[in-house]
C-alpha cells in the first residue's frame, strides 16, 4: 500500500515537472516584440486628431499581430496620454519599466514628444514617432534611439509659404513684398515650430509679415486676436492650431467680420475635416491644409505595388470602425503608414540581420532603411539622418503636401508633382471671409 | 494728435465692447458659483463641469431629438438644477461640517467623475450645436449676437437673483443663513431645504450659462478647463459670495484680457489679468467691494 502511494506520488511529480518544463520551453520558443503605443484617447487632443492616429496605428498593428514577423509575435500595449505631457512621460516610463515593452510607438503632441524622447533616449530604449512634428524633438539632440519617419514642423511652415510664394503674382496680382501675411499659432512646441518655418519661408519669399502671434490653445476668447488681424489686414493667414481653438478663432472671425484672401492650416485640427465642417459649416470651403498626403489621395501608380492593397485594407477597416465619415482623415493613414514602415522595414531587418528586437538592433535596422520616393503609402521615401547630424533620427525624404477642401472633398494642390487640381485662390467673392 | 487718434482707433472701441461682451459670459458663470460660495460656504470646484453637462444636454436635445432651442433651454436649466440639488444632497450635505479641505477634495472628485462620465458616455469628439446667429454690424465693427445674448442674460439673471434674494421669503432666508448657519435653525428655518434650494438655483444658473455658451463654443468633456479656473478667480476677486463684486470683477478681468491682448500679445492679456488679481489680493484680500473693517 505504501509502495503504491509512493509510486503515485512519484508519477505525479514527474507529470508536474514535465508540464512545468513544457510550459517553460513553450514560453522560451514564443518570441515576441512588445510595443508600447501611446496616443491621447481622452482630453482635448483626442478629438483634435490623436484618436484618429491611434485608430490608424491600431489597424496596422492588429493586422500584423495576426501573423508573425520573422518568427516574432507582435504584442501591442496601448496607453492614454490624456492630452497631458506629464501623463505621457509617466505612461512611457510605466510601459518601459513595468510592462517591459521593447519599444515605444506613437505620440501625437509635440509638447509630449519633446520630453518623452529625452527620457526614452536616457533609458536607451527605441522610440518610433508616427505623428508629432516639432523640430525641437530632434534638432541638435543627436539621439541614437529616437526615429521619426514623419515630416518636421518647419517643413510644414515652409511648404505653405512656398505654395503662396509661387502663386502670389498670378493669383493675388501682387509682388511678394506687397503680399501681407499673418502668422498665428498655438503656443506649444508644435505651433511654435511650424510658425518658425512660416517665418523662414516668408523671409525667403520676401513677404510682408504684418502679424506674428501665439496664443494658448485653451484660451476661452480670441476676439482680441481677431481684432488685431482686422487691423493688420493680411492677404493670407497662416494658422497652426488644434481643433477647439481653430473653430473658436474662425467663428469669432466670422462674427467680427475678418476678411482675408486665403487661410493656410497646418495639420492637427485642420486635418479633421468632419469636425471643421460641423463647427464652421460651409465656411470651411476653400480652406488649405498642409499635412502628409492622405494615403487615399496619394498617387498609387507611382507607389511600390504592395502598398495599394494595404491602403485599401486600412480604408475598409477604418470604415468598419468609424462608419459614415465623409472624408477619411489624413491622420489615420499617417499613423498606419508610419507604423507599417516600422513593421516591414525596421523590425524584420533587426531580427534577421541583428539578431533580435533589442534597442541597438532596432536602431541599426532603422538607420539602414532606404526607401525611395513612392516607397511608403504617404508617397515619400524614408532615409534617416545619421548620428552626428543636426537632425539625427529625422526622415530626410519626408515632405507634406498642401491640400484644399472644396465642396466636401479634399484635393492635393501643391507641390505641382502631386497636384490633383488647380487651387482656388484667393477666396471667391461672396464667401464669408473673402476680402474681394 | 495723430498718435492720439491712432491709439483711439475703431479697433480699440471694438476691443472695449468685445471685452464687455466677454465680461457678460464670465459674469454669467460667476453668478451661480457666487451664490453657492456665499450661502453654503462650499467651493464647488466642479461648477464648470455642471456647465459642460448642460452643454451636452442642449446638444443632444436640439441635435438628436430635433427639439427647438427655446424649448431645449428650459429643459436644460431644469436638468442642471436637479443635478445641482443632487450634488448637494449626495456629496455636499454629508460634508457640511467637515473641514473645508474635505469639501474641496470631494467636489474635485466630482469634477473628475463628470469629466470621465462625459468621455465614456459621449466620446472625445468636439460637438457643435450648428446654430449660427447673425452678426450685428455697426460701421466697421461687428459683434456676435451670441455674446450679446450672454451679456443680456447675465444682466437679467443678476437682477432676478438680486430681486429673489431681497424680495422673497426664501431669498431672505438664504441671506440670513449665509450670515449665521447655526442661529437660523434655532429660529425655525429648515436649513436643509434652504441649502437644497440654493444648490438647485446655482445649478439652474449653470444650466443657463450652458444654454448660452453652447452657441459660442464646441462641447467636449474638457470644455470646463477653459472656464473653471478663470471663474474662480473672478469670484475671489469680487469677494466670495458678493454678487455685485463678482459682476464687476468679471468686466474688469475681461477688459484687461481684451485690451491687454490688443496692445500686446494675446497671452499678455491673461498675464496682466492674473497679475492684477495677485496685486488686488494684497490690496483688498476680501475682494473688490469688501468693506474695510
Amino acid at each position: 500500500m505504501r509502495v503504491r502511494k509512493a509510486a503515485r506520488l512519484f508519477c505525479g511529480l514527474i507529470v508536474a515537472m514535465a508540464a512545468t518544463g513544457l510550459a517553460v520551453s513553450a514560453q522560451a520558443q514564443e518570441k515576441k516584440i512588445k510595443i508600447g503605443v501611446i496616443y491621447d484617447l481622452t482630453g482635448p487632443l483626442a478629438g483634435g486628431g490623436s484618436e484618429l492616429q491611434y485608430t490608424g496605428a491600431r489597424i496596422m498593428l492588429d493586422q500584423f499581430s495576426k501573423k508573425d514577423v520573422e518568427g516574432y509575435k507582435i504584442e501591442a500595449i496601448y496607453a492614454d496620454a490624456q492630452s497631458k505631457p506629464d501623463v505621457a512621460i509617466n505612461e512611457a516610463i510605466r510601459l518601459i519599466e513595468q510592462e517591459k515593452v521593447d519599444m515605444l510607438l506613437g505620440f501625437f503632441s509635440s509638447a509630449q514628444c519633446v520630453p518623452v524622447a529625452a527620457r526614452v533616449e536616457q533609458l536607451k530604449k527605441f522610440m518610433w514617432i508616427t505623428t508629432c512634428i516639432s523640430s525641437a524633438v530632434l534638432e541638435n539632440k543627436n539621439y541614437k534611439y529616437v526615429f521619426r519617419p514623419q515630416a518636421s514642423g518647419d517643413q510644414f511652415g515652409m511648404m505653405t509659404m512656398d505654395f503662396i510664394a509661387q502663386n502670389a503674382k498670378q493669383k493675388f496680382g501682387k509682388d511678394p513684398k506687397d503680399l501681407r501675411v499673418a502668422i498665428i499659432h498655438e503656443d506649444g512646441a508644435y505651433g511654435v515650430d511650424v510658425a518658425k518655418g512660416n517665418e523662414a519661408g516668408a523671409k525667403k519669399a520676401g513677404f510682408n509679415i504684418v502679424l506674428r502671434e501665439g496664443y494658448s490653445a485653451t484660451a476661452p476668447d480670441l476676439s482680441a486676436l481677431v481684432t488685431k488681424l482686422k487691423r493688420a489686414r493680411p492677404d493670407v493667414i497662416f494658422h497652426t492650431g488644434y481643433n477647439p481653438d481653430i473653430t473658436l478663432l474662425l467663428r469669432q472671425a466670422r462674427e467680427q467680420g475678418l476678411k482675408f484672401g486665403a487661410l493656410m492650416g497646418h495639420g492637427a485640427g485642420y486635418g479633421v475635416y468632419e469636425k471643421l465642417k460641423e463647427g464652421l459649416g460651409t465656411d470651411v470651403n476653400y480652406v488649405f491644409n498642409a499635412d502628409p498626403i492622405s494615403i487615399w489621395l496619394a498617387n498609387q501608380k507611382a507607389m511600390d505595388p504592395k502598398l495599394p492593397p494595404m491602403i485599401q485594407m486600412v480604408g475598409e477597416e477604418f470604415d468598419k470602425r468609424k462608419p459614415g465619415v465623409a472624408i477619411r482623415s489624413a491622420h489615420v493613414g499617417m499613423a498606419a503608414s508610419n507604423t507599417y514602415v516600422f513593421l516591414t522595414e525596421v523590425l524584420p531587418r533587426a531580427i534577421k540581420k541583428y539578431g533580435g528586437v533589442d534597442p541597438d538592433a532596432l536602431r541599426k535596422a532603422a538607420l539602414e532603411v532606404d526607401l525611395p520616393e513612392g516607397g511608403t503609402m504617404l508617397g515619400f521615401g524614408v532615409k534617416f539622418h545619421g548620428e552626428g547630424t543636426p537632425m539625427a533620427g529625422q526622415n530626410e525624404r519626408s515632405f507634406p503636401v498642401v491640400i484644399q477642401y472644396i465642396d466636401d472633398k479634399s484635393y492635393v494642390v501643391w507641390p505641382k508633382s502631386q497636384a490633383q487640381r488647380e487651387a482656388v485662390l484667393p477666396l471667391p467673392k461672396g464667401t464669408t471671409y473673402s476680402n474681394q | 494728435m495723430q498718435g492720439f487718434l491712432e491709439f483711439f482707433d475703431i479697433y480699440l472701441v471694438e476691443a472695449v465692447i468685445n471685452g464687455i461682451l466677454l465680461g457678460g459670459v464670465l459674469a454669467l458663470l460667476a453668478l451661480g458659483l457666487n451664490l453657492i460660495f456665499g450661502v453654503i460656504d462650499v467651493t464647488w470646484i466642479c461648477y464648470a463641469e455642471l456647465v459642460m453637462i448642460g452643454m451636452y444636454a442642449m446638444y443632444f436635445i436640439v441635435q438628436y431629438y430635433g427639439i427647438s432651442y427655446f424649448i431645449a433651454a428650459p429643459i436644460t436649466i431644469l436638468l442642471v438644477a436637479v443635478l445641482g440639488a443632487l450634488l448637494h444632497y449626495l456629496v455636499i450635505a454629508p460634508l457640511l461640517t467637515a473641514p473645508p479641505i474635505n469639501q474641496l477634495l470631494a467636489t474635485g472628485g466630482v469634477l473628475f467623475v463628470l469629466q470621465s462620465f462625459a468621455t465614456v458616455a459621449f466620446g472625445v469628439d468636439f460637438r457643435n450645436l450648428g446654430i449660427r446667429l447673425p452678426v450685428l454690424a455697426l460701421g466697421d465693427m461687428n459683434f456676435s449676437y451670441a455674446r450679446l445674448l450672454s451679456f443680456a442674460a447675465a444682466l437679467i439673471a443678476m437682477v432676478a437673483v438680486y430681486l429673489f434674494m431681497t424680495r422673497t421669503f426664501t431669498g431672505t432666508a438664504i441671506r440670513a443663513i449665509s450670515q449665521d448657519r447655526q442661529i437660523m435653525a434655532l429660529m425655525g428655518v429648515d436649513a436643509r431645504r434652504i441649502y437644497l434650494v440654493t444648490s438647485a438655483l446655482g445649478g439652474a444658473l449653470a444650466g443657463l450659462a450652458a444654454c448660452l455658451l453652447v452657441l459660442q463654443y464646441d462641447v467636449h468633456p474638457f470644455v470646463g478647463l477653459s472656464f473653471g479656473p478663470i471663474t474662480f478667480l473672478i469670484c475671489v476677486l469680487g469677494g466670495l459670495g458678493n454678487f455685485i463684486g463678482g459682476f464687476i470683477a468679471s468686466f474688469v478681468f475681461a477688459e484687461i484680457i481684451s485690451l491687454g491682448g490688443l496692445y500686446s500679445d494675446l497671452e499678455w492679456g491673461y498675464v496682466l489679468a492674473f497679475a492684477f488679481f495677485i496685486v488686488m489680493m494684497f490690496i483688498r484680500p476680501a475682494g473688490l467691494l469688501a468693506r474695510r473693517s
